[in-house]
């Protein structure tokens, strides 16, 4: 079986994936709806808080809860890592996603001032991938043992690790 | 109603139409200075006076509420000061400006 094509939520999430872009053309690079109807906003790193406070305050995109804030790695990019934020809005029911992409040594400006759950997720990132993060209150290791050299979910790093336990 | 709103941590707000009132004339306030093409001012002056004649015009609070369809007074009221300080944020950032930098041309692609 297949999940039936819902045409009036990909129309309405295509409309505000256009609004969002005409608001914001300093930042936004793509906006993209996938056939699954979720919104992807695909971002300049200079435009997170920006861009996060905007979907957070403003009255037609009330996104007031961060579901998740993870990292993909594909070594072949220039930009390696990308950094993937997921937004919730209680008032209006709806998702969206947004896209930020950074290599190992630029730092990321930290998502806490506009989002406090952005904290633990944040130092996770750091342990697993090695993104650092600009003003953040506390980026230390989350998951990794006391002493563990490496991050251990980026694509070179082997599947058993470099220590032998 | 008149006793408690019912979320955590919002208080009954006494006058609403009052408070409402001047945050939607500081808010306006605000948008005079961003330039008047952009995107964002037309589309919030639109919000904002669309919601400025609704208080003005209906003087009952629970009429009021089922007119905004917004959730509670109080909750409009929250709204109203996310969207003050998102428009001060604004003046600062100015995102009506051209894209900054265009990505790498195989940033986005996907399948890589």
């Amino acid at each position: 079986t297949v999940r039936p094509k819902n045409e009036v939520e990909q129309k309405q999430l295509c409309a505000f994936g256009e609004y969002v872009a005409e608001i914001l053309p300093k930042y936004i690079q793509q906006a993209q709806v996938t056939c699954f109807n979720e919104l992807e906003l695909l971002i300049h790193p200079d435009g997170i808080i920006p861009v996060l406070t905007f979907l957070r305050d403003h009255t037609n995109a009330q996104f007031k809860s961060l579901a998740d804030l993870t990292a993909v790695d594909v070594p072949s990019r220039q930009y390696r890592f990308e950094i993937v934020y997921n937004l919730l809005s209680l008032r209006f029911n709806s998702r969206i996603r947004v896209k930020t992409y950074t290599d190992e040594l630029t730092p990321i400006d930290s998502a806490v001032s506009v989002h406090k759950a952005a904290n633990w997720y944040e130092r996770e990132v750091w342990d697993m991938y090695g993104v650092f993060f600009a003003n953040h209150p506390d980026l230390r290791r989350i998951l990794t043992d006391y002493g563990f050299e490496g991050h251990p979910f980026r694509k070179d790093f082997p599947l058993s690790g470099y220590v032998e336990v | 109603l008149l006793q408690t709103t019912g979320l955590v941590g919002l208080a009954v707000a006494e006058n609403p139409h009052e408070r409402l009132r001047m945050l939607y004339t500081k808010i306006l306030g605000v948008l005079q200075n961003i330039p008047k093409d952009a995107a964002y001012r037309k589309y919030t002056e639109q919000i904002v006076n669309e919601r400025f004649n609704l208080v003005q015009t209906e003087t009952d609070v629970q009429k009021l509420q089922d007119k905004l369809n917004s959730g509670q007074i109080e909750e409009v009221i929250v709204q109203a000061e996310n969207e003050l300080s998102l428009a001060r944020k604004m003046m600062q950032w100015k995102p009506w400006e051209p894209l900054v930098e265009e990505p790498p041309s195989d940033q986005w692609r996907w399948p890589i």
